[in-house]
């Protein structure tokens, strides 16, 4: 149905040269007629200037608030023409966009949205649509105007009121334009339908309910005969598939019939965008198709003969056609995997990530970023790519590339990943990425570690450097698998484990400024496995202990912590029968803590004294060592009361009642406002909130004798409470109780499942690899430089692409399968040299000889490039060095590529950035030395339909300049070398 | 959809702001100083893409050019291609000089109500409407056209009924 609309419309032609010199002659006339030059009183040029010159903040607050008061002054003034309020208004919006309230002018704006004028109308409705909210009470003055304006016979004062439909109408509102709305649908104007479209979208994005039966209108206007209609539908149809996809798939068809029509040039060639048919159109659809074929192999099928078309067919050296070739690419990624199409997906992104603009390598990663979800081994082909862009100074290439690598991570690339990611953390201010980074390093961290000691020394860099960022629920987990170990029989290992978490804690601990929650774990584990293994004394690790919560006196938690800590090695030592003799700085900080405000705080300390006192049995009853992987059983009944509380209701006492039943009964007053307020739900005031709570400690008189059952602080009590192993336990081991609770419900994620038995045998002849590698390595540079130095720009070299960057791209892209990569070495090894050009094959064959030397003294099965990927490799510290050395070699190669960028294989991709740069001023584009040939081109295509106006050019140089707006710019005409 | 478009100097001081959610003012001059302060921090030959979640929430990014003196920003989210955003860009800006023969940042501060004339045909309500720079020229021209019609006509008779009230 779709399908030969366009046929019957002829070419809507424009002459480009007429407007333009329309144009221009507006222009002068509106300079003329104006006292600034601008169209603008010459006030409000002086008010420009002024804030233009002044020097600081508080100078140019000064300067509006003057001239607010002006305003304010003016506006209030019964004789005040028209024109005048006009400016004025303009002003108030000026004032409004630099910061300051204009409240006191709005009435004005609203008021002249009722002018006759169309200039006066239009001023109004621009001044409310940038003042008013869609709750502002004003609003309601205004949509009368607003009918009014949608019945006008001028097209334009409905466009304009439209405009301000969009952005002022509320849900409220709504109903009020609504039918006018949905019958400007049908305006003979496309531009008024077109905006009519976008107004009901616009209800719909703000009250779905409102227009719900009105959603058949757009699929009615899909079928416009105008394409800036039927494009302006593509906009709600986008959402509305976004929701329910389903309900959209019968329009499959027509979507594909459109995107055929777009892309085969039927549309008029005003839609045209540097020679590509209504590209905008083409991406808007290509982005719906993409949620229509989603998992839906029928529909995708539909789409793959106009898909390959698009990809084909698209302009690759203009900005816009990559824009639509990028979005193909995600469309063939979203939809059901059709080989072909997934094949010239992964080429277009190997033009892209090796193309010299940046804009370009941001597509081609996010694009990676999809197809590896599809078919994985595509990342290997692009791994250098892939690099280059990690180690680019641009920022957004970056972070895109990290978000790559946090989609490719698995088992055998984490810990490479994973590095990159913590020092680029470390590296940032930036509190809302550091937040992010951290916690995904967490994440896959948990998820893929491979071994447990490696997760304990990233979690300590990661909370080291953004402890204070990352969800407490991690410091929870690292203290869980710290103490219950691989979660297996293997009590060495668990030991080591914990001796070497003591170790780099103890390491760590001294360390000024660490994060809090970081603390909290470094003074729990201390407390549990300080002195467990005998290596460290008790005295150091208190002293160690008493350190920290002196140097973090602030943080009452960490000194929570840190008594709690102490008292731990404390019991254990008596527990053990040593002697304790406390530090005098523990007794000190003990003292302090049993005078602070925090009663937290005062009972810990309470309670280390009173431990201290006791004698070895009963504190190793109170304290058991590693007691916190005991599962707590809580008696919910509290049965071990019930002798308790028999003997009081022998002497007398109330029975409990349960407080269900409680609220039954009305005998006391109190009872009684209780259960109305909760019964009735009509009245509900927040003020009878506050009685709730004194209730329960008045109810059961059992309950209220129960506070021995907590006598802390009485040194008598472990003779009195009955059961004293587990209630002591329960509230002197309150610490790690408290965490143990938090933890459940955390699944436990790392572990060895998908970790290569391989790696520990191999670590040796790796480390011995490494080393071989960089002396190589740092051999292979020194000459390649030299040869860089004198051949440099007789051919495209990449002498960047060193063994160590391989190494890090092995470690990040191989090892996938590494059982069946070795089997299929060799072939790998001749694609993998292939892929990278021949002219560097002499590299890695000096790499890969390197490597199978370093390897056979331990007879391995011979490993490829990709399977250098150890930890080791990139974190020891000669690997640094080589690092620094190609940086400094990046920097020349890269512009020789740019020079001898015409010559080979690159199609001309990188031109585009180019291209954008004669758009800005020739005095700043120094770089630019020779523009591309097509921009000298359209510059020559433009000069004749609108040569430089010498006068007009001039006169506003010197009024810039008088004016000093810009003191900065020494060429204030912005667009110059956009006319030649 | 389209978040806002926002037109500074290389000072920062703002020229046009238009958001298509309403921001209170406060908020306005926080979200410019913000993202002033994030072009100012990019190095030349960069990307022209740089994620804001931080200051808009998820996924949402802006594409920023600098012609001459003046920052232009677009800022979307998902729903937009940014190549084809920067593209846009590019389209608003010719339109601009087409408008404004030789724009320069002057015009833009004085005839900012003609600059959101452009832009509200280029943009409504955070969709993009047209992608024409020769129909927006068109459709300006006519509104211009309309507006100087309206007021050769209309000067003299109105005022005084104005001032009567």
């Amino acid at each position: 149905m779709v399908y030969g609309i366009y046929l019957g419309l002829g070419l809507m032609c424009f002459d480009v040269g007429f407007a333009l010199e329309q144009l221009k002659t507006i222009g002068r006339e509106l300079a003329m007629s104006s006292q600034g030059g601008f169209g603008q009183s010459k006030e409000f040029l002086d008010l420009i200037k002024s804030i233009g010159e002044a020097r600081s903040k508080a100078e140019e607050d000064r300067i509006v608030l003057r001239e607010i008061d002006t305003l304010k002054a003016r506006l209030s003034s019964p004789n005040i023409t028209k024109f005048k309020l006009k400016e004025y208004l303009m002003r108030l919006i000026y004032v409004e966009m630099l910061g300051h309230d204009a409240s006191f002018g709005y009435i004005h704006a609203v008021k002249m949205t009722h002018d006759e004028s169309l200039l006066l109308k239009r001023t109004g409705y621009l001044a409310v649509t940038l003042f008013l909210n869609e709750d502002h009470d004003l609003i309601i003055l205004i949509v009368n105007t607003i009918q009014k304006d949608l019945r006008s016979d001028n097209y334009l004062v409905v466009c304009a009121a439209l405009n301000a439909v969009c952005r002022l109408i509320n849900e409220e509102t709504i109903p009020a334009v609504l039918p006018q709305v949905v019958e400007l649908l049908g305006h003979q104007k496309e531009a008024v339908r077109k905006k009519a479209v976008m107004a009901l979208h616009r209800f719909y994005q703000r009250a779905p309910g409102s227009v719900s039966h009105l959603i058949s209108n757009f699929r009615k206007r899909l079928c416009d005969n105008d394409p800036g209609v039927m494009a302006a539908t593509l906009c709600p149809l986008f959402d509305l598939i976004t929701i329910d996809v389903n309900s959209y798939k019968d329009l499959v068809v027509s979507f594909v019939n459109i995107l055929k029509q777009v892309a085969e040039r039927r549309l008029p060639k005003s839609y045209d965008y540097h020679q590509m048919p209504a590209p905008f159109i083409q991406i808007k659809l290509l982005k719906i198709l993409s949620l229509l074929g989603n998992g839906d192999k029928k529909s995708s099928e539909q789409m793959y003969t106009i898909l390959g078309d698009i990809m084909r067919k698209c302009d690759s050296a203009s900005n816009i056609g990559n824009a639509v070739l990028y979005e193909s690419i995600c469309c063939v990624c979203s939809i059901h995997p059709n080989p072909k199409l997934l094949e010239s997906a992964a080429d277009t992104i190997s033009k892209f990530l090796k193309g010299d603009s940046h804009n370009l390598k941001y597509l081609g990663i996010d694009a990676l970023g999809l197809l590896i979800r599809i078919s994985p081994e595509i990342a290997e082909q692009h791994q250098l790519a892939v690099i280059d862009c990690l180690e680019d100074p641009d920022d957004t290439l970056k972070r895109k590339t990290f978000d790559l690598l946090y989609k490719m991570t698995k088992s055998s690339n984490v810990e490479v990943i994973v590095d990159r990611m913590i020092d680029y953390m470390i590296s940032i201010n930036d509190h809302h990425y550091k937040t992010e980074i951290a916690s995904r390093c967490v994440e896959l961290a948990e998820q893929f570690a491979p071994s447990n000691q490696w997760f304990i020394q990233t979690m300590n860099k990661v909370f080291e450097h953004a402890g204070d960022l990352v969800n407490t629920k991690v410091a929870h987990n690292l203290m869980r698998l710290i103490a219950e170990g691989f979660g297996e029989d293997d009590n060495t290992a668990d030991s080591q484990l914990r001796s070497s978490a003591v170790e780099s804690y103890l390491r760590i601990i001294g360390e000024p400024k660490l994060p809090s929650t970081f603390l909290q774990v470094i003074c729990w584990v201390l407390g549990e496995y300080g002195t467990a293994d005998g290596k460290y004394s008790a005295s150091y690790i208190t002293g160690k202990l008493c350190d920290a919560a002196e140097a973090h006196s602030t943080d009452d938690t960490v000194k929570a912590y840190a008594v709690t800590a102490l008292m731990k090695i404390y019991s254990f030592e008596i527990a053990a029968g040593r002697k304790v003799d406390m530090l005098p700085e523990c007794q000190s900080l003990v003292e302090e803590l049993l005078a602070s405000h925090s009663t937290d705080l005062q009972q810990r300390a309470y309670e280390l004294q009173a431990i201290i006192c006791l004698d070895a049995r009963a504190v190793e009853n109170i304290m058991p060592m590693d007691a916190n992987c005991e599962d707590i059983e809580i008696d919910k009944n509290l049965s071990f009361l019930d002798a308790y509380v028999q003997e009081s209701l022998e002497k007398g006492a109330q029975p409990y009642i349960p407080e269900d039943e409680r609220s039954g009964l009305s005998t006391s007053s109190n009872f009684r406002s209780q259960d109305h307020e909760s019964s009735t739900h009509a009245l509900r005031f927040e003020a009878y909130e506050l009685p709730k709570s004194s209730v329960p400690p008045k109810v059961p008189s059992v309950l209220s004798s129960s506070v021995e059952l907590v006598p802390v602080h009485e040194p008598s009590y472990v003779a009195d409470v009955p059961q004293p192993a587990t209630s002591a336990l329960t509230v002197s081991n309150s610490g790690s109780s408290e965490l143990k609770l938090r933890l459940d419900g955390v699944q436990k994620k790392w572990g060895r499942p998908t970790f290569s038995s391989t790696t520990p045998s191999t670590s040796s002849s790796d480390t011995f690899e490494s080393n071989n590698g960089t002396t190589r390595h740092e051999s292979i540079s020194s000459t390649k430089s030299k040869v860089h130095d004198v051949s440099y720009d007789s051919r495209k070299q990449q002498p960047e692409i060193s063994s160590e960057k391989q190494k890090l791209a092995a470690s990040l892209f191989g090892g996938a399968s590494k059982s069946d990569r070795k089997q299929s070495y060799s072939g790998q090894k001749v694609s993998k040299t292939n892929s990278h050009g021949a002219d560097k094959s002499d590299l890695i064959k000096a790499a890969s000889s390197s490597d199978t030397a370093a390897v056979i003294p331990t007879s391995q099965p011979p490993p490829d490039l990709l399977d250098l990927g150890e930890p080791t490799v990139t974190s020891s510290a000669p690997s640094v060095d080589p690092f620094k050395q190609l940086e400094g070699l990046l920097d020349p190669t890269q512009d020789t590529t740019k020079l001898s960028s015409s010559g080979v294989s690159v199609p001309n991709a990188p031109d585009i950035m180019s291209l954008y740069a004669d758009m800005s001023l020739s005095g700043q584009s120094t770089t630019v030395a020779n523009p591309p040939p097509n921009a000298i081109e359209t510059h020559l295509a433009k000069q004749p339909s609108k040569g430089p106006n010498v006068q007009e050019f001039l006169e506003k140089d010197a009024l810039v300049r008088q004016v000093g707006v810009t003191p900065s710019g020494q060429n204030p005409n912005l667009f110059k070398d956009l006319l030649g | 959809m389209i978040r806002g478009v926002i037109v500074m100097n290389d000072r920062g001081k703002p020229r046009l702001v238009k958001f298509y959610e309403f921001q209170p003012a406060e908020k306005q001059q926080e979200l410019i100083r913000s993202i002033y302060r994030v072009l100012c921090s990019r190095a030349e030959n960069v990307s022209n893409f740089v994620k804001v979640d931080s200051l808009f929430g998820q996924d949402v990014r802006l594409v920023y050019k600098t012609f001459a003196t003046l920052y232009f920003v677009f800022i979307f989210d998902s729903s937009e291609n940014e190549l084809a955003m920067l593209d846009l860009m590019q389209v608003f800006v010719e339109t601009l000089d087409k408008v404004f023969s030789n724009v320069c940042e002057l015009d833009v501060v004085f005839n900012f109500n003609k600059v959101h004339t452009i832009l509200e045909e280029f943009i409504l309500g955070g969709q993009v409407l047209e992608t024409n720079s020769s129909e927006v020229v068109k459709t300006v021209e006519e509104i211009l056209k309309m507006e100087r019609a309206a007021n050769s006509i209309k000067v003299v008779p109105s005022i005084p009924g104005w001032q009567g009230r």
